[in-house]
């Protein structure tokens, strides 16, 4: 996406005032641990996603950007502290910079503010997995597989698949419960009907002769063929009228009415007491019931979320995923109250399905009521209805199942008293109405048969169109989730062969045959590893922990390139190699270079050794490292930098500070002493602790340079080589010259010359130390190039030459 | 950037035309909702799910 070019960094976290000028290329920051390596990455992090990853990921409760962003100094003055980066934008070939302040950080100055620039800044802005520090590797490695599943697929901004299906999900299941819903209305106008009809069955011949039994009493032709255009009211005048009053129809709905009231007990009496029990379990466990009415909250939050603003409580996150991510990790604590939660809704669906028929008896003893002008029977019937829908409303949510207990241990079924008095009077007055003629019976027994058959059909329509959208919604479910399984499966099948190459890469010594699983299912993602062939084991199980920061780095890497692909231009390395061993990490840095050239690395280490192998194997040259030497709260972190350290040491001599002069160049050397240890293989006397100082390192490094000289003079007399004989000899004298003004190798034996003397020099006295050891130094470097004249190759030297070669002198001998 | 979640769409899509079951005005539909940016709630796909056959009136 982006190559920095460069960085001002202005009161935020430990830095004061810094400028790095990054020039689009891989850059290394060393320095000893709190000298301020990590808020570099910290304020570039910030500059470019508007969030510090150590303030705001896990286990950092009670930190923020706001509080702890800002210089410790500066925390009252918030708009004191920024990053201002330059940036290029390769896929745009646009330069921009961006100017983000802690007291905004979603608000930065993009200039230019072109839609394009800002486009890609903007996405930039959603990845903080640009940064990797080491407490986010052992995401990847140590952690159990359903964990990783979340942590990759964070990475890989993958919970939005996830969203999509949870969606279809939804869908499926909305549109399964419509079906069951339209299946019973189904069921109800059949029972309806039949009952109406005075048949048993649902044939299409019993229903006819029924029919045609009343047809022929009006002398109405019989009905032959029953198709989805017959009328059973067919000839009879103004079919169309609500349907005249049919005593046996009304007594045997009244029936029905009182059927069902006594049979519903037996039908929901397993539902009735799975939930009784639910809540009891509830009563008993507070926190169970706290969880899942919490639970049943975030649900509701989640089905809100619409951008970064919480629905619940308004505070507003980073960005949605943020926020979707928080949710999420409060339901996933909820599982077991998830499961009671959906068997509750279960079971009250099941009674809700038994209520809705009685609504439906209920109707028709409305109708017979109001046939019969009782309004008293109408306002009991009402009332209970209204019951009826509210106790069905109940049932369908956890809030209104759990106050449903005593309800349902009652008879709740149970007709209220007031109303089947009324109902029992109405049955009366319909037992004492006359005897419908025989024509008037089979008059309304057809307009009613038709009205109801009419409600059936359409109530079997509105099922068959339930059952098409739940039989589609069924489909897309599960082609969605092959579909993902497929790509997920190709993505991770991906992710583990690079994977491999990239550890097998770093460990070509001992691990050349070194495989990898990664593996998902249902929802984790297992990681296993080749232990020298012995099998495939979890990481942590025998692998050393320098060799699981390595797997964890690889993983990362193979993630990015996922992700990013050809955009993969940035990534932010935050001191990730520290358990790596010296040879490993020299393998790491070409596995940069060779997989990576196009993407510029930022990386921070507190190995002294490892910043000097990334020079050494070119990651990095001199001019794109930055080394801090220590760091204050007044002025930040101390830069030690090669390019300008003479001028400081001769600006503080110019104002007579030879301490700060001689710690200076104390510092310098130090640091250039260990430089040059590495570059010529120098041989200190050895001891366990590895610290070394100054006073061991310069003059082995010294011994070593002469030593080589000789060999190379040596090796320049066997073969003839005049020409080279004499360069050596002018380079062994320049250098031999420079050795002896530098007093070096009198430190051992002179008190007076040693550099912890240094500071106890006058100004006059410490100039020539200053001058002797600048000129020391370039007698070590090619005065082309002005890289350090090494041995090449590393283990078995055949010559002593410098990076551009215009040094250059064999070290091997002509045979004898 | 990463188009996993196109890739898992396209391959979605291409498997609900060989479905029968599915109207082509449905996976039009879909197509569209997938493929406007915002993230699709289940009621969006359920009003999808019951467009009749042939779309409906507009």
């Amino acid at each position: 996406m982006i190559k920095l070019e460069a960085a001002h960094i202005e009161e935020v976290r430990g830095i004061r005032r810094l400028d790095i000028d990054f020039d689009r290329t891989n850059f290394a920051i060393s320095g000893p641990n709190g000298s301020g390596k990590s808020g570099v990455i910290d304020a570039i992090e910030f500059g470019l996603t508007g969030d510090i990853g150590r303030l705001s990921g896990r286990g950092t409760k009670g930190l923020s950007v706001a509080q702890h962003g800002p210089h410790v100094d500066m925390v009252d003055f918030p708009d004191a502290a920024y990053v201002r980066l330059s940036v290029f934008i390769p896929s745009l070939n646009k330069k921009a910079t961006i100017t983000r302040k802690v007291a905004a950080p979603s608000k930065p100055t993009i200039v230019p503010n072109d839609p394009d620039v800002k486009a890609v800044l903007e996405e930039l802005s959603e990845h903080p997995e640009i940064t990797l520090a080491r407490r986010d590797i052992l995401r990847f490695i140590l952690v159990e597989p359903s964990k990783r599943s979340e942590e990759i697929q964070t990475i890989l901004k993958l919970e939005e698949i996830g969203q999509t299906r949870a969606a279809l999900h939804g869908a499926q299941n909305k549109l399964t419960n419509a079906l069951k819903s339209a299946t019973g209305l189904v069921a109800a106008s059949r029972s309806t009907l039949q009952r109406h009809l005075g048949i048993e069955t649902n044939s299409v011949p019993d229903l006819l002769k029924a029919v045609n039994e009343r047809r022929m009493v009006l002398q109405l032709p019989a009905i032959a063929e029953f198709t989805q255009d017959t009328r059973l009211d067919a000839g009879i005048a103004d079919p169309g009228q609500a349907p005249p009053f049919n005593k046996t129809t009304a007594l045997r709905d009244l029936a029905a009415l009182d059927d069902a009231t006594v049979n519903i007990a037996l039908i929901v009496a397993g539902d009735s007491a799975s939930i009784q029990s639910g809540i009891e379990r509830l009563e008993r466990d507070p926190a169970l019931l706290s969880s899942l009415q919490r639970r049943v909250l975030i649900e509701k939050g989640l089905a809100l979320v619409d951008g970064a603003e919480c629905p619940l409580c308004d505070h507003r996150w980073p960005d949605e995923a943020h926020l979707l991510e928080h949710l999420r990790g409060k339901m996933s604590k909820s599982e077991d109250a998830g499961v009671l939660q959906h068997q509750l809704l279960r079971h009250g669906a099941a009674i809700g399905s038994q209520v809705d028929g009685l609504l439906v008896l209920l109707r028709q003893a409305h109708r017979i009521a109001k046939g019969e002008n009782d309004d008293a029977s109408l306002t009991a019937i009402n009332e209970w209805g209204k019951d009826l829908g509210a106790l069905k409303m109940q049932l369908g949510t956890f809030d209104g199942l759990i106050g449903l207990k005593d309800r349902l241990e009652a008879d709740w079924h149970a007709v209220p008293a007031a109303l089947a008095d009324n109902l029992n009077a109405l049955r009366r007055a319909v037992e004492a109405r006359p005897d419908q003629s025989a024509a008037v019976e089979a008059q309304t027994f057809l307009s009613t048969a038709q009205l109801r058959l009419e409600d059936y059909r359409a109530a079997t329509r509105t099922e068959a169109t339930a059952k098409s959208a739940s039989v589609v919604a069924k489909i897309a479910y599960e082609e969605y989730c092959r579909a993902m399984e497929d790509e997920l499966n190709a993505l991770y099948a991906d992710i583990q062969a690079e994977f491999s190459d990239y550890y097998r890469m770093i460990n070509e010594d001992d691990e050349a045959a070194f495989t990898a699983e990664l593996k998902p299912s249902e929802g984790k993602v297992d990681l296993k590893v080749n232990f020298y062939e012995r099998g495939l084991y979890p990481p942590a199980a025998y692998h050393s922990e320098g060799h699981q920061d390595g797997m964890g780095v690889c993983l990362y890497l193979a993630l990015m390139k996922r992700l990013f692909g050809k955009e993969f231009t940035i990534a932010l390395l935050d001191d990730v190699v520290m358990s790596v061993d010296s040879d490993h990490r020299r393998q790491f840095c070409r596995l940069l270079k060779a997989q990576f050239p196009d993407t510029q690395f930022v990386i921070t280490t507190h190995d002294r050794l490892w910043a000097q192998q990334m020079r050494s194997e070119g990651l990095v040259s001199a001019k794109t490292s930055m080394l801090f030497y220590g760091w204050s709260v007044d002025s930040g972190p101390l830069v030690e930098a090669a390019s300008d350290v003479w001028e400081d040491i001769s600006s503080a001599l110019a104002k007579g500070k030879v301490e700060t002069a001689a710690a200076a160049l104390r510092r310098h050397l130090e640091y250039l002493a260990w430089v040059l240890a590495d570059e010529l293989s120098a041989r200190p006397t050895f001891h366990a602790d590895g610290k070394y100082e100054l006073g061991e390192l310069m003059p082995a490094v010294l011994s070593r340079s002469k030593e080589l000289y000789v060999k190379a003079w040596d090796a320049a007399q066997s073969w003839g080589n005049e020409a080279a004989k004499v360069a050596i000899a002018e380079r062994k004298a320049t250098l031999a010259a420079a050795s002896q003004a530098s007093n070096v190798e009198q430190w051992a034996v002179n008190p007076a010359v040693h550099f912890n003397a240094w500071a106890n020099f006058g100004q006059k006295d410490f100039e020539p130390v200053v001058a002797a050891f600048q000129d020391l130094v370039r007698t070590l470097r090619c005065p082309d190039c002005e890289g350090w004249v090494h041995p090449s190759p590393r283990g078995k030297p055949e010559s002593l030459r410098c990076d551009c070669m215009s040094v250059n002198f064999n070290l091997t001998a002509k045979p004898r | 950037m990463a188009s996993l979640q196109q890739q898992i769409a396209e391959k979605f899509l291409a498997a609900l035309v060989e479905r029968e079951e599915i109207d082509p005005a449905q996976i039009a539909e879909l197509r569209q909702l997938l493929g406007r940016g915002k993230k699709p709630k289940a009621d969006d796909f359920t009003q999808v799910f019951t467009t009749p056959r042939g779309g409906v009136v507009k």
